[in-house]
């Protein structure tokens, strides 16, 4: 399948937190109740359109436990975006995030896009992190903030899409550096032909549509 | 060498002529001179030396040497010169090949450079700092830091790997050094980065992460693809390295459209005059591993599926097929393409389908699995390209019916064949009967497949009728096997090969044994070699093999021969061998070292010809009808009785399915019978609506007929009146009368209607009694089944108790007999 861009993901967070399985909600979308420990790192794909335009998640589903930490630390700097995970059940996963944040922040390039989420929120009877908390949070660090549920899939579709959209967003401000493939950015190979109107695809452009039609 | 000479002169100052220093005490001095020096050119010198020194006296330098070079490499990391001085003598230090020039050095052990690396990472700051000077950009340094890690790993590779995780961003900073620009720098990354993924799940994801696959293909492709040099070789290593069994290296190879970029390579040039060079063989040799390495049978299953289907689109099978089919390919190559072919096919239909289709060039066109098969019962084809073709073949025939089917069929005697044209069928008979011991094998087990979980055609191979030599009546396939196993002369190989075809054919298949069993002297053979003494160890599986094949003749007997039923084999074996050394002869089978070597995988692999026994498909049956046939055997009584729990259950669970299955039946009947209530029910009263409805309309009527004689007994009384107007009235009533005649009428058909429906209810009504009434009795019916089934239960709860009972009896009876007989006054024995 060919695609106008090529992200790579990460998801990050604690042990426990639901990673793999708002993986497998977005690409497969099923839920596992019962999931193996991820050992290292776990991969996922997926299509979605942004813009009208094909873009191509590749997601890199981390081990949360700490024992893996310096593995998981070498996914950082190649990845577009990262989905940081807590569980709105255990407030210790949220006590975390501070130091998570500072990880990625430290080995990953300046312009990952970060997005927090708060999972598990069907157990709404059990929450210990309230979700003004999320949202604080998310403000002070500058980060998108989203709480999901993996089991009822709600909210997972937007958080790998909001993502998607505000890296595709940093690439149209050119913030991005694109042709560096270690931002974990790719284009594909139909990239300019299928809209003129982005700037920067000129004449080439007009040429390679002339010829398929 | 003369300047190298000079330089260690003006080192360590003049020597006295005639009076040389050991290389201890030279190396002694200049280790002196690295640490004390504070001019930097002397250090360097001395840095110099050592380097020098160091393929011929390598224990010397590196005994001594290490801590000052550690130390320069720690404080003097501006001077790339005395740098590159410093990690090119650990590289000759740690290195495990040996110099020529210590060749004549008894003190050289085998193991010098992995024990100087063991002492060099026991400092684990030393790899770290090593990884440092990957960051300097000089080619000196850059490139002997590389050779160094790279030496460093394949002496110890685990520690290394372990160390290289925890280093910040140690692996993401060896993979951009795949990008320098300077090729030499590129190659020896490469070398790096083959060693450093290997076995290694994380490592190998974290390499694939960064790029790795697209980096790999744009260089195999800058280096020629197939036709490049050693460096793609390198890649494809590296490829590989990455792929094997890492599932999710596997499917983000697939997720990432990299089979697509692989299927070309295997697209040949039309004219391949010049040949094969042996780097090319190489390099393909490679890249058909790497296809393999993403569809073999061990990989999980969805991976396979995927992966298959990508290469049947991206005409990756395609080519692969045409290479098949084209001249002048390598033999080794050809083997590798039939062995990837089988694994791309296995199990997926389309792909099956496509192999099925592909024609070869001969004159005749003929499929091309014929062209295979026909290298198979080939003598002269060499041994690892006919185990190819029949891995192939069978991977060709897993899981799929169709095909298996199509096989067969080429055998059966209804088929209207071409004569002129060869069929699978006939090639495989070919080779069934032909003097080639291993050309036996071969057929047996690919026919064999044809069989695999498909009973069906286990009937129907039944069918197959071949015409002997000479002018006697055609045999079946089945007999003309078993005579061939029973001659004398057959060798072993195509023994057990034909005793896996049988084994296979009879398990599951009741008509089966009954041929074999029918089949003269059959049993009296198995048993003879059951009985037989030979102390060869191939002997041994052969009778193992015998064994199985007997117990498979009681297991799925049905009992239609009078003198061949479960009990009377079972007899047979206790009367004439013996249920320990049956049981024990089944064992060997597994005992046999071919059976864990055709276990491991589905690939048919032999170093040479006496290798090939087993097949992985009949392992598997064996596996799981060993203990079951075990269980039957030692289960069988002196007096035919079966008594184990395992024989009595089973015979039981017949029995409880058979009950399941007649309860179940009677459900069925419940339920439709409850439907059709249901139905009557509601029928009634619809009908009893209708009436009512009628009843009303009944009601009206009359109502309406008493209002009109009302009527008319006025107008009567009004014409008394008026007689002038009585002609009028008269005419009038005669009108009146002929109505209220009418209502009558219809009166008398509406109540007769009504007589009618109400019959009609009566009738439905007893329809439905009779119904409910059929209810109950099958009710009952099926009580009194599970009334029967409680008391079979009951019954074998009371043969297991008779059984435990009677022994412990017998136990009881020893007991006090022996109490007896020592004399000791027992209360209990009152007898």
């Amino acid at each position: 399948m060919s695609y106008a861009y090529l992200f790579k993901y990460i998801i990050i967070g604690d042990t426990g937190v639901g990673k793999s399985c708002l993986l497998l909600q977005f690409t497969d979308k099923r839920f596992q109740p019962v999931h193996d420990l991820t050992i290292g790192v776990e991969f996922g794909a997926r299509m979605i359109t942004i813009d009208g335009k094909q873009i191509k998640l590749q997601i890199w589903d981390t081990a949360g436990q700490e024992a893996f930490r310096s593995i998981t630390r070498s996914y950082y700097r190649g990845a577009a975006g990262a989905l940081l995970v807590y569980d709105i059940t255990r407030r210790e996963t949220f006590n975390h995030l501070t130091t998570w944040l500072e990880d990625a922040r430290q080995h990953s390039n300046s312009n990952m896009v970060i997005m927090l989420i708060g999972n598990k929120s069907d157990l709404d009877s059990r929450r210990e992190v309230k979700k003004e908390e999320g949202e604080a949070f998310a403000r002070e660090h500058g980060l998108v903030f989203m709480e999901t549920s993996a089991r009822t899939a709600a909210n997972v579709e937007e958080a790998f899409i909001n993502t998607a959209k505000e890296i595709y967003e940093k690439i149209q401000e050119g913030v991005f550096d694109i042709n560096n493939e270690a931002n974990g950015i790719k284009i594909g190979q139909q990239h300019s032909p299928t809209n003129p109107s982005l700037p920067g695809s000129g004449g080439a452009a007009g040429a390679a549509n002339s010829g398929c039609c | 060498m003369e300047f190298l000479k000079s330089g260690i002169k003006t080192v360590l100052g003049g020597t006295e002529p005639g009076q040389q220093p050991s290389a201890a005490e030279t190396v002694e001095k200049l280790v002196d001179r690295v640490y004390s020096s504070t001019l930097l050119e002397d250090r360097r010198d001395a840095c110099r030396a050592l380097k020098a020194l160091s393929r011929k006296y390598r224990i010397e330098v590196g005994a001594q040497g290490m801590p000052p070079l550690v130390q320069v490499l720690q404080n003097d990391g501006q001077d790339t010169e005395i740098i590159s001085y410093a990690l090119d003598t650990l590289c000759n230090i740690v290195t495990s090949e040996e110099f020529e020039e210590e060749a004549d050095n008894p003190t050289v052990s085998v193991n010098v450079g992995g024990q100087f690396t063991e002492m060099f990472i026991k400092t684990p700051e030393n790899v770290t700092m090593i990884m440092g000077y990957l960051d300097e950009y000089d080619f000196r340094v850059r490139r002997a830091a590389i050779q160094l890690i790279t030496l460093l790993i394949s002496n110890k590779t685990r520690e290394l790997q372990d160390l290289i995780l925890v280093s910040p961003m140690g692996v993401s900073k060896l993979m951009d050094l795949l990008t320098d620009s300077r090729e030499v720098i590129r190659n020896d990354v490469l070398l790096l980065l083959i060693e450093l993924t290997k076995g290694n799940s994380n490592i190998q994801k974290i390499v694939a992460f960064e790029n790795a696959f697209d980096r790999l293909f744009e260089i195999i492709r800058e280096e020629g693809c197939s036709d490049g040099g050693i460096v793609v070789e390198d890649c494809l290593i590296l490829l590989l390295n990455l792929l094997k069994n890492n599932s999710s290296n596997q499917q983000f190879f697939k997720e990432g459209s990299y089979i697509q970029r692989l299927a070309p390579m295997f697209v040949l040039a039309e004219e391949v005059e010049a040949g094969w060079s042996p780097q090319k063989m190489s390099n393909f040799h490679c890249l058909l591993q790497v296809v393999r390495a993403l569809v073999t049978p061990s990989n999980q299953q969805q991976v396979v599926t995927a992966c298959q289907r990508v290469m049947q689109k991206s005409q990756l099978l395609n080519a692969l097929c045409e290479i098949l089919m084209s001249s002048g390919v390598p033999a080794d190559i050809l083997t590798e393409t039939i062995n990837a072919v089988a694994e791309v096919i296995r199990g997926d239909r389309d792909n099956q389908c496509e192999l099925s289709r592909v024609m070869a060039p001969s004159n005749p066109p003929r499929p091309a699995i014929v062209v295979l098969l026909m290298s198979m019962i080939n003598e002269k084809q060499l041994l690892a390209l006919r185990c190819a073709v029949l891995y192939c073949f069978e991977c060709f025939l897993y899981r799929n019916a169709d095909m298996q089917r199509a096989v067969v069929q080429t055998l059966l005697p209804s088929s209207a064949t071409d004569v002129s044209s060869l069929s699978t069928g006939q090639l495989l008979c070919t080779g069934l009967f032909s003097s080639d011991a291993l050309a036996n094998w071969f057929s047996s087990v690919a026919i064999m497949h044809t069989l695999v979980e498909n009973v069906a055609l286990k009937e129907e191979l039944l069918r197959v009728l071949l015409a002997p030599t000479g002018g006697q009546r055609p045999n079946t396939l089945l007999e003309m096997c078993t005579n061939l196993m029973q001659r004398e002369r057959t060798r072993l190989q195509s023994k057990v090969g034909l005793l896996m075809l049988l084994s296979v054919w009879l398990a599951h298949c009741p008509g089966a044994v009954k041929a074999l069993l029918e089949t003269q002297g059959t049993t009296v053979y198995l048993t003879a070699q059951l009985c037989s003494n030979e102390h060869d160890e191939r002997e041994f599986l052969f009778q193992g093999m015998c064994a199985f094949l007997m117990g498979l003749c009681i297991q799925f007997n049905d009992n239609s021969l009078p003198n061949q039923r479960r009990e009377d084999i079972s007899q047979l074996i206790i009367k004439r061998i013996g249920q320990e050394t049956f049981c024990n002869k089944l064992g060997e089978v597994s005992r046999h070292e071919a059976y864990s070597r055709a276990c491991k995988q589905a690939q048919i692999r032999a170093k040479c010809a006496g290798e090939l026994l087993l097949d992985y498909e009949y392992c598997k049956l064996y596996k799981g009808l060993e203990a079951l046939i075990a269980k039957l055997v030692s289960g069988f009584d002196v007096d035919g009785i079966e008594l184990t729990e395992l024989t009595l259950s089973s015979e039981a669970s017949a029995l409880v399915s058979q009950y399941k299955g007649i309860i179940r039946g009677m459900d069925a009947q419940i339920q439709t019978l409850q439907q059709s209530v249901k139905e009557l029910d509601q029928e009634n009263v619809e009908l009893r609506e209708k009436l009512s409805e009628e009843q009303s309309v009944r009601a009206q009527l009359s109502d309406q007929n008493t209002l009109l004689k009302a009527q008319l007994g006025a107008t009567g009384q009004t014409s008394f009146q008026r007689q002038e107007t009585s002609q009028d009235r008269e005419e009038e009533l005669n009108t009146a009368r002929y109505q209220a005649n009418m209502y009558f009428a219809e009166n008398i058909r509406l109540t007769k209607e009504m007589e009618m429906l109400r019959q009609h209810l009566a009738s439905e009504k007893q329809r439905a009694d009779a119904a409910q009434e059929s209810l109950l009795v099958t009710q009952k019916d099926q009580e009194d089944l599970l009334e029967l089934l409680a008391d079979q239960e009951l019954k074998l709860a009371s043969f297991e108790k008779n059984t435990t009972s009677k022994s412990t009896e017998n136990q009881s009876q020893t007991h006090s007999e022996t109490a007896l007989l020592e004399g000791v006054p027992s209360e209990t024995a009152s007898r």
